[in-house]
């Protein structure tokens, strides 16, 4: 009888073990309808630099409150100053640090460290 | 009889339920158990304990905030122009079917709501119009808003007088009514329709300084980035209109013009008949330089042969 239960907790502790790892690791709950608050730190930096992309071609800066409010973010000045600072210092694409530093520049948030990517020169412009 | 009795020697027993060797490990009821732990495991990781919900997806949004999502990205192709990047953009949401046409029902849904009152939310609306019309998809928006499109072609016809010169004068006196000036009407069709665009806007960038305050500082350059002298720059604002050209400042660049603007007024810029969207508007807002001293944000505006 001792033989028997041992298996069976033998079993069940390993077939839970086996559970929890199927569960949380290999197939853990997956999300659906989620806000946009939860995004990952990569698609909402992504998504503000797109939002930031539209500032600059509408400067419409209550639109750009409206679309970036959905982020959830409380402060959204002092966000996109983090943001841009953080494009800048990881060195990402001069292309997507130039109109978050535009926005940030209207939301009053430029810092020194942007001031370079203000007046970003093309290739064969000489002033 | 003999006392001696042969005995055969003893077969061996059938195993038995008592008399086989005994295992330490019941395999049914470990397989049992397993089984039954799965199962609990499972239970307690996905309704009891789930992950939390971290590193969402685009995909993983609930509807409203996918267009929120979609919007962002017209927004951002309409600033690159990058379609490979809007379309890969579009794919992160795994929207069902073509992702092009969801973008022509998302405007659609957009522009049957109060999401296009706004002028923001009206743009952003015509911008996912442009794109999917660009790939030639269609959708109620279409009917909805009324396109943003070109006026109508028309012709003015404009009569210029030729001038004739006087001839000089002669001892002979001519009869009265000869040699007068004339003017014979020459008609000159004016398309109203600028001609296909071949400069773009392709960047405008602000600076704070008092020795340049509230000016516009133009660079029109070929399609290497070279500046190109002679070409014609309007600049329009509330109650007028200025051109001016490039080249004039070859200390400069030859593609460099400018302009001074005044305070408090809006400006636009662009190339006449080669730009086929003015610069959005340039205020002449006051700004403070890095040194503290109070200025006139100056703009650098440049134009790119397309």
């Amino acid at each position: 009888m001792i033989r028997f239960l041992l298996s069976l907790f033998a079993g069940l502790i390993v077939g839970i073990g086996l559970g929890l790892y199927l569960g949380w690791v290999q197939f853990p709950v997956e999300y659906i309808d989620s806000p946009a608050s939860s995004l990952s730190p990569r698609y909402k930096d992504e998504y503000t630099v797109m939002v930031a992309a539209g500032y600059m071609a509408d400067r419409d800066l209550t639109g750009v409150m409206q679309r970036l409010r959905v982020l959830g973010v409380e402060n959204i000045p002092a966000f996109v100053q983090e943001v841009t600072e953080r494009y800048i210092t990881t060195s990402r694409d001069v292309d997507d640090v130039r109109p978050l530093v535009g926005l940030s520049e209207a939301l009053g948030r430029l810092t020194p460290i942007m001031e370079p990517y203000r007046q970003v020169r093309l290739p064969g412009q000489s002033s | 009889m003999s006392d001696s009795v042969t005995l055969d020697p003893p077969r061996p027993q059938p195993a038995r339920k008592y008399t086989r060797p005994r295992h330490l490990i019941s395999w049914p009821l470990l397989v049992v158990g397993l089984v039954i732990g799965v199962g609990l495991g499972l239970f307690y990781a996905w309704a009891i304990d789930p992950v939390k919900e971290f590193d969402t997806e685009p995909w993983q949004l609930s509807d409203a905030d996918k267009r929120h999502y979609l919007v962002a990205i017209m927004l951002g192709y309409a600033y690159d122009g990058d379609l490979d990047r809007a379309v890969n953009r579009l794919l992160s949401l795994r929207l069902p079917g073509d992702p092009i046409q969801a973008v022509a029902d998302a405007a659609c849904y957009l522009a049957s709501t109060g999401y296009v009152d706004s002028n923001s939310g009206l743009r952003a609306v015509r911008q996912m119009m442009a794109f999917y019309r660009l790939q030639g998809k269609s959708g109620c928006a279409d009917t909805l808003l009324p396109a943003q499109d070109a006026p109508p072609t028309t012709v003015v016809e404009v009569v210029l007088p030729t001038a004739t010169f006087m001839p000089p004068p002669t001892k002979t006196p001519t009869p009265a009514g000869e040699g007068r000036p004339t003017s014979t009407p020459v008609p000159v069709v004016v398309p109203t329709v600028q001609p296909r665009t071949s400069f773009v806007l392709v960047n405008i960038s602000t600076f704070c300084r008092a020795d340049a305050s509230g000016v516009i500082e133009v660079n029109v350059q070929d399609g290497n980035g070279r500046g190109i002298p002679g070409q014609e720059i309007r600049v329009r604002w509330d109650s007028g209109s200025d051109t001016f050209f490039t080249g004039l400042k070859p200390e400069r660049d030859a593609g460099y013009a400018d302009f001074d603007m005044e305070a408090g007024t809006d400006y636009l810029v662009e190339i006449p008949g080669h730009s086929n969207s003015a610069s959005e508007p340039l205020a002449a807002v006051p700004c403070t330089t890095s040194d503290g001293e109070s200025a006139i944000t100056s703009y650098r505006v440049v134009f790119r042969a397309g």
